[in-house]
């Protein structure tokens, strides 16, 4: 499969599972829809893990524009008052709809777990068809512990009453996949 | 929570009867039954699933004699990592342990992932014992933790239970009225009131889905999101992990969360799986690192591990499928249908993670109709292992019930089993008169019995009519042995008289050896494993192979037996091995003989417009895997076919199980008659005698207006004689 039909494959998993997937052409724009979703939800804070230096930068003005705070780590002093996750994905498996995140360092644990909302960018670039193709990179990190390796598919979800499907029982109860296509080249 | 399940089949059948009144259940069951089927299906979508099951089986398989190996590497590798590992020989030692850590660490608040594992240990009573508290935070979990009560299915602990009960249990925990029908208000409930208790938490507990030896890594899957949070925010994390989750590497986890999610929810992939290696960062402690203890639970899994049968067990993935496609399970629900574990698998783990006393009566509950072993992703044989665990408990126990003293000395002499049949011929006549149905049984049977009519014993067994009714073919194309089995023999010798003239027409040879005798099916449901063992050698020596191109046999249950069974009871046999597998490759079914093998067409057949629902026999569709067969062969005998609900599921019948659980086999079999009805068939055929003796004794003692058939009579009924 090209990245092109990767995408189109992730795309369509991962909106299966409720995740929002919308394909940015650069950076800035993946942080100016982060900025954007945070806002309409009527939240009030970001807390951004493993984005390039200048997008932090970036962040930090978009979000004073729209009155947001930019929260900085260590998160767990903000543990109730994360809004919005913002972070780079390792990986991408296209035929789950899947992200993969190193999440060893707890930063990127606490706020991908205790926000709101997931806004996740994923450059292109980085997608694989299945599970097995990120192994031997998934191995290697897992031969340098300690490590903590998160595979998210959506929003965190349950069944358990009724079966009905619930979105957001612990995790985030919304998960947004940016696709970013700069990667590419 | 330390439940005890029936210690006899009495009590075990009062507390049946109460769930089969339980309609809130039943209907849950049974919209689950047919949503987890479709989702199911849609999950598999263009997967090689039998390669995938298969895969699974070798890797798991590969991985139990090395349990000890994979466990050093493992404990290598995650102590390097900053974990410490422990062993636990027992679920006591386990609890003990884990209340040591916390007490060594100063815990007073735990809060916990679902695990199996312990519930299996009973841990949260130990803990709270201890003076912990502890809370669950998987939602199920908690609803049920709340209610003081253990799961009623491994992935869906609190499916049994209503919105309203659980608006009225959240009700008495915040104090604050809740709306039953407003399901994701609710849930937003667990969200903030178990958020507090992450928060607060000094220690969390986990299971774990695989741990990975090569590099000491646990795997976490879930839903909710839970175990992450679980495992993040606490100072300390201890795993219980049971011994059969190690796998040598990530592939090998890899391959079964392929399976897991799809086979357990119909999901492609749970929402979140984590993969942990040693001790992360971690602010609350006060290292900086991850206090980070790991169990691993032995509690007869090592010894399991060696038993040349048993060991399959522990290739178990805790999908919880074959609870999902059990249709006991569907109609009495978890609480009724395991001890701690759940289902097919909980019949068996049970006996030896809990005691025999826990398992005497709930082992039984089984109809051998296969469908968990068709749905498991881990290629266990529940229902073969299931009978063992019948034998295991009846040994541990020292017993061995008159019936199986009878059972075992009557099969292995087939004169004196035939001599005893044809004594019930003449000791029934005051109940039938000249009726071919018993309908009033003698006073010594239970009143529950009475849900069917009972079919009379031949005075003229099939055998003694075989000369006057064999056909002379002079230059034969295929040679056939029949296979009657006691129901055709004694019972209904007339579907085999039925296809006699079609396969002389046809230029097949038929004999029909007397030295033949019952498949032995009954005797290993019956756990007397060597009694099987006996009778199916009296056949195969009866069977002339080399003058046999099939052994054909109208009744699915002896076939898939033969077939299946044979192999496994004797093909390992020095002397007997290769005949034996000989043997079996060459039985097959009525079915596929005339529509595979004769290749009747439909210029040999009357057309019908008598409408025909079909019964899947469990033997036929899942033992011998025959599917398409015999509704192919309904339509080239001219008959119009109409399909039914649950077609594939169990009538109910299981041999001598209807006699033990009479009220479940009675409900199945409503069931399946209610199905028919509805599908406005004039005729109901299946290609089991099994099956229409309990399908026309329904049909009868309900005075349901269609009649019940073997297929061969339906077929013989339309078969136009050749010119």
């Amino acid at each position: 499969m090209n990245t092109q039909e990767l995408a189109e494959l992730m795309t369509q998993r991962a909106q299966a599972v409720q995740t929002v997937v919308v394909r940015c052409a650069d950076w800035p724009a993946a942080i100016r829809y982060a900025v954007e979703v945070t806002a309409a939800q009527g939240g009030r804070t970001v807390a951004p893990w493993a984005i390039p230096e200048d997008m932090h930068r970036l962040l930090v003005e978009s979000s004073a524009e729209k009155g947001l705070a930019v929260l900085d780590p260590p998160f767990h002093r903000h543990g109730q008052e994360i809004h919005t996750a913002l972070t780079t994905a390792d990986w991408g498996i296209a035929e789950t709809g899947t992200v993969v995140l190193d999440s060893t360092e707890e930063d990127c644990r606490i706020a991908t777990m205790l926000s709101e909302t997931h806004v996740v960018v994923l450059p292109e670039s980085r997608l694989r068809l299945s599970a097995f193709e990120t192994a031997q990179a998934i191995k290697a990190w897992h031969h340098d512990p300690p490590r903590y390796v998160a595979f998210i598919s959506g929003a965190s979800r349950t069944a358990d009453i009724e079966r009905v499907l619930t979105i957001g029982v612990h995790g985030p109860q919304q998960m947004h996949l940016l696709l970013l296509q700069e990667a590419q080249s | 929570m330390t439940a005890r399940a029936p210690h006899n089949v009495q009590a075990y059948r009062r507390s049946l009867r109460q769930a089969l009144d339980n309609s809130f259940l039943r209907q849950t069951l049974d919209t689950f039954a047919a949503a987890y089927r479709e989702s199911r299906a849609r999950a598999f979508e263009g997967i090689d699933l039998e390669g995938l099951i298969a895969d699974i089986a070798r890797r798991k398989a590969a991985a139990l004699p090395r349990l000890e190996e994979l466990f050093d590497a493992f404990k290598r590798r995650a102590e390097a990592a900053g974990a410490v590992v422990h062993t636990a020989a027992t679920a006591q030692e386990a609890n003990e342990r884990i209340a040591a850590i916390a007490r060594e660490h100063g815990v007073r608040k735990i809060i916990k992932s679902k695990s199996m594992t312990a519930e299996e240990t009973f841990l949260n009573a130990h803990l709270e014992k201890e003076g912990f508290q502890v809370t669950e935070t998987d939602l199920g979990e908690w609803i049920i933790q709340l209610r003081r009560e253990g799961p009623s299915h491994m992935v869906l602990p609190a499916i049994h239970l209503s919105r309203h009960q659980v608006a009225q249990l959240f009700e008495k925990v915040t104090g604050e009225k809740q709306n039953p029908d407003d399901i994701e208000k609710m849930v937003k409930v667990a969200r903030h009131t178990l958020r507090r208790a992450y928060l607060e938490a000094d220690m969390g507990i986990s299971g774990a889905n695989f741990a990975v030896a090569e590099s000491g890594t646990l795997g976490l899957v879930t839903n909710e999101g839970n175990a992450r949070l679980v495992t993040t925010l606490p100072r300390v994390h201890v795993a219980l992990v049971g011994y059969d989750k190690l796998v040598p590497d990530l592939e090998t986890a890899l391959t079964i969360l392929k399976a897991l999610p799809r086979n357990a929810t119909g999901q492609i992939i749970s929402t979140y799986v984590t993969w942990i290696t040693g001790a992360t960062p971690c602010a609350a402690s006060p290292t900086g690192r991850k206090i980070l203890h790991i169990i691993f639970l032995d509690n007869g899994r090592l010894t399991l591990a060696k038993d040349p049968v048993f060991s399959q067990a522990l290739q178990c993935v805790r999908c919880g499928a074959c609870a999902n496609v059990c249709p006991i399970y569907r109609l009495v629900g978890g609480h009724n249908y395991g001890h701690v574990y759940i289902g097919a698998i909980g019949l068996i783990l049970t006996a030896f993670y809990h005691g025999v006393e826990n398992a005497r009566a709930l082992v039984m509950n089984c109809l051998n109709c296969q469908a968990c072993k068709a749905v498991c992703p881990a290629g266990i044989d529940l229902p073969y292992l299931i009978k063992n665990a019948v034998r295991h408990v009846l040994d541990q126990e020292k017993r061995r019930p008159i019936k199986n003293l009878l059972l075992s000395r009557v099969l292995k002499d087939r004169k004196l089993f035939h001599f005893l049949l044809r004594r019930a011929s003449l000791a029934q006549k005051p109940l039938a008169g000249k009726e071919p149905l018993i309908r009033h049984l003698p006073l010594f049977f239970d009143k529950t019995h009475g849900f069917r009519s009972l079919p009379v014993i031949q005075a003229v067994p099939f055998r003694d009519r075989w000369e006057r009714a064999r056909r002379s073919v002079t230059d034969p194309a295929v040679r056939v042995t029949l296979f009657g089995g006691c129901l055709i023999d004694f019972v209904y010798p007339e579907q085999a008289e039925a296809m006699l003239p079609l396969l002389a027409d046809h230029r097949v040879a038929v004999d029909y050896p007397s030295g033949q005798t019952c498949c032995g099916l009954p005797a290993l449901m019956a756990a007397e494993k060597e009694t099987a063992r006996d009778v199916a050698l009296q056949n195969v020596r009866a069977v002339d192979l080399d003058r046999s191109d099939w052994i054909l046999t109208l009744c699915a249950s002896c076939g898939s037996h033969m077939k299946e069974n044979y192999p496994k009871l004797l093909g390992d046999d020095p002397v007997w091995g290769q005949r034996v597998r000989r043997f079996a490759e060459k039985v097959i079914d009525f079915s596929s003989f005339l529509q595979d093998v004769l290749k009747v067409s439909p210029e040999d057949f009357i057309p019908s417009s008598q409408r025909t629902a079909y019964h899947a026999p469990c033997h036929l569709c899942r033992g011998l895997k025959v599917v398409d067969a015999p509704r192919e062969l309904l339509k080239t005998a001219g008959l119009e076919y109409v399909p039914a609900k649950d077609e594939d599921v169990c009538c109910g019948f299981g041999g001598s199980y209807s006699l033990e659980f009479p009220e479940i086999s009675a409900e199945l079999l409503k069931r399946k008659l209610d199905n028919v009805e509805a599908s406005g068939a004039d005729m109901l055929v299946t290609d089991c005698p099994g099956c229409v003796l309990q399908l026309r004794g329904g049909a009868d003692k309900q005075g349901r207006p269609f009649q019940v058939c073997h297929i061969a009579e339906a077929v013989a009924r339309t078969y136009r004689k050749k010119r």
